[in-house]
């Protein structure tokens, strides 16, 4: 994020005025807080209201019914929610999901900019074909993914029994390393558009003079790439890693059409849900759902920070 | 400096792959979606074909029984026409609620100052952190509490909270983008600040507001867990929730499948082509 600080567009146009500054300033004031009203309002009422509400249930005993006081438990129902086996399991699933989602999309989001941030005939369809998986819904991703893994059906074990790689066809979501590898890649077809543009956007924020300066210095391609791009393509980074972590560790839909709740493939998510709404635990529920939004929030930081001090 | 020829064909061979991931799954949806489910269920599988047809189009847009077709009730129809009718409703609904609140409170905070401007554009900006799922669960038990747990009101709040957050901070950065000289000059000429706005900002602005809608459409289109939790009858279904119970608990009608999957992509893969200038302007500036 880059906050340069231009001067108030009122600033301006009061200093060529000079004149009845008092009265237009209040009618801007004025005019600022209705605008944003509706924003505030919503945020208050369906954000802020029910996360305090959420917090305070999960520092609460669990009552079944809705209304009743019930005694204040403190941390009661985080310790108990991280005892259950399932919860390791579904976190250490997730932070495969996530790395192994940042890997591809990082990789390939670079190498797709590099090869279509410079202007060429038909980019702009290309750029439209790119957006396109991102569009869609993930559902209808993972539908489409599903008739290509289907262990029974499919066309993967198709192609694969005909040619002789694999005698059988294999149950690939049954598999707990198959299954990740897979699972993620229909959703880094979902992400990886997003991704991309990013990093075009970072490297046509880059002068050529820096390249053509450093050709005449007789640097090779990739010690360009390493000493001048990756470096000024850290706010990029930055906002791609943010993008991407947010994004898988919130995995749902994907998993759910390709492998239901099945407990292989089971992210923090499906967790939460399960624990909430199909063992109706809703105190434990919420509280594994704070430690996952602060989870996110910390990382966002982490990367923030180790990034920030890399550039300076 | 001119690439060379090794590095030209790298380049189109690059680009050959990236359509063909990209539009690979797609077309193998289209494919299945024209078989049979005899077809479909074939070894080795078939990829195209042999005698198109568009019989599952037709009984999902008619609403047509097809559990009697095949083996298992997971292909029971008559529930699409309904959800996509929900989908398009929740879709334009919840837009026109966040677009609003959006190119309003964008415009606010980046170019107007008030007392509490910014600490409130980062109470604003920092509930996008928080997970969709945390909030939900969170606004689980107040929406019961109203009486709103499977309704279209519930929905569309849910996702005007869900989305406004991120939709705020896209227009606010396309605002500060935008050159500010039109509507210094319109205050020069004595419009007040109102008047400028909706005069001059505004038609200024068109581009941002199209990229906007197209963005907050596909978000809300898409939307599976929140509807999965929150909606329960045929009357708020949208179609992703109708569409996962298509998946068999043994076998898949796979045609049946992955034609409901192309029929609800239709509306975002159009909106997406068409307006994709725009949304990747407003996404690439979003850094």
């Amino acid at each position: 994020m880059t906050e340069h600080r231009k001067p108030g567009t009122w600033g301006r146009v009061r200093g060529r005025l000079g004149f009845g500054l008092s009265g237009a300033a209040s009618e801007n004031a004025w005019l600022g807080r209705w605008l944003v009203l509706p924003a505030l309002v919503f945020t208050g009422v369906l954000v802020v209201y029910p996360i305090i509400v959420g917090l305070s249930t999960s520092v609460h005993e669990a009552t079944p019914t809705l209304g009743t006081p019930s005694p204040f438990v403190g941390l009661e129902n985080y310790r108990e929610v991280l005892q259950q086996p399932s919860v390791g399991d579904s976190t250490v699933q997730t932070i495969f999901y996530v790395l192994t989602a940042l890997v591809l999309e990082i990789g390939l989001g670079l190498a797709i900019a590099v090869l279509l941030h410079r202007t060429f005939r038909g980019r702009g369809i290309v750029l439209a074909i790119l957006i396109l998986p991102w569009a869609l819904p993930s559902v209808v991703s993972g539908v489409l993914w599903r008739r290509i893994f289907d262990p029974d059906t499919g066309l993967l074990n198709s192609v694969l029994v005909q040619t002789g790689i694999i005698d059988q066809p294999h149950v690939w979501l049954a598999d707990q390393g198959w299954a990740t590898l897979f699972i993620t890649l229909v959703h880094v077809w979902g992400v990886l558009p997003l991704v991309t543009l990013v990093f075009i956007a970072g490297l046509q924020a880059i002068p050529d003079e820096v390249y053509s300066a450093s050709a005449v210095d007789g640097a090779s391609p990739w010690r360009q790439f390493r000493h001048i791009t990756f470096p000024l393509l850290r706010p990029s980074l930055l906002v791609a890693l943010v993008v991407g972590t947010v994004n898988s560790i919130n995995i749902f839909d994907e998993i759910y059409v390709l492998n239901g709740t099945a407990l292989n493939t089971r992210s923090i998510l499906m967790e939460v849900y399960t624990t909430t709404f199909a063992n109706g635990e809703f105190a434990e529920g919420i509280a594994l759902a704070f430690m996952v939004a602060l989870a996110t929030a910390l990382l966002a930081a982490f990367y923030g920070l180790v990034l920030r001090r890399r550039t300076v | 400096m001119r690439p060379s020829r090794p590095a030209l064909t790298l380049r189109a061979i690059g680009i050959a792959l990236l359509v063909a991931w990209s539009l690979g799954p797609v077309l193998v949806g289209v494919m299945t979606s024209l078989e049979t489910q005899k077809e479909a269920q074939q070894v080795p599988a078939r990829w195209v074909p042999s005698d198109p047809n568009t019989e599952y189009y037709a009984a999902l847009l008619g609403g047509e029984q097809t559990s009697g077709r095949s083996s298992d009730a997971a292909s029971d129809a008559s529930e699409f026409p309904r959800a996509f009718v929900n989908t398009v409703l929740l879709t334009v609904a919840s837009t026109v609620v966040v677009l609003l609140i959006a190119v309003l409170a964008g415009y606010g905070f980046s170019r107007l100052r008030f007392t509490g401007s910014r600490p409130l554009f980062w109470l604003v900006l920092a509930t996008m952190i928080i997970p969709v799922f945390t909030l939900v669960v969170a606004l689980y038990r107040l929406l019961a509490e109203f009486d709103l747990i499977d309704s279209f009101l519930g929905l569309v709040l849910v996702f005007v909270a869900t989305t406004s957050p991120l939709a705020i901070w896209l227009f606010y950065n396309y605002t500060r983008e935008l050159p500010p000289e039109p509507e210094e000059s319109a205050l020069i000429d004595g419009c007040t600040r109102f008047q400028a706005f909706r005069k001059v900002v505004l038609p200024q602005m068109t581009s941002g507001i199209a990229a906007l809608t197209a963005i907050v459409m596909l978000a809300v289109w898409g939307q599976f867990l929140i509807p999965l939790l929150l909606s329960s009858s045929v009357e708020t279904k949208p179609v992703t929730v109708v569409i996962t119970e298509f998946i068999g608990k043994y076998t898949t009608n796979y045609p049946l499948l992955t034609a409901a999957g192309i029929l609800a992509m239709i509306p975002p893969a159009i909106v997406a082509l068409v307006l994709n200038r725009h949304i990747r302007g407003m996404l690439s500036a979003g850094g």
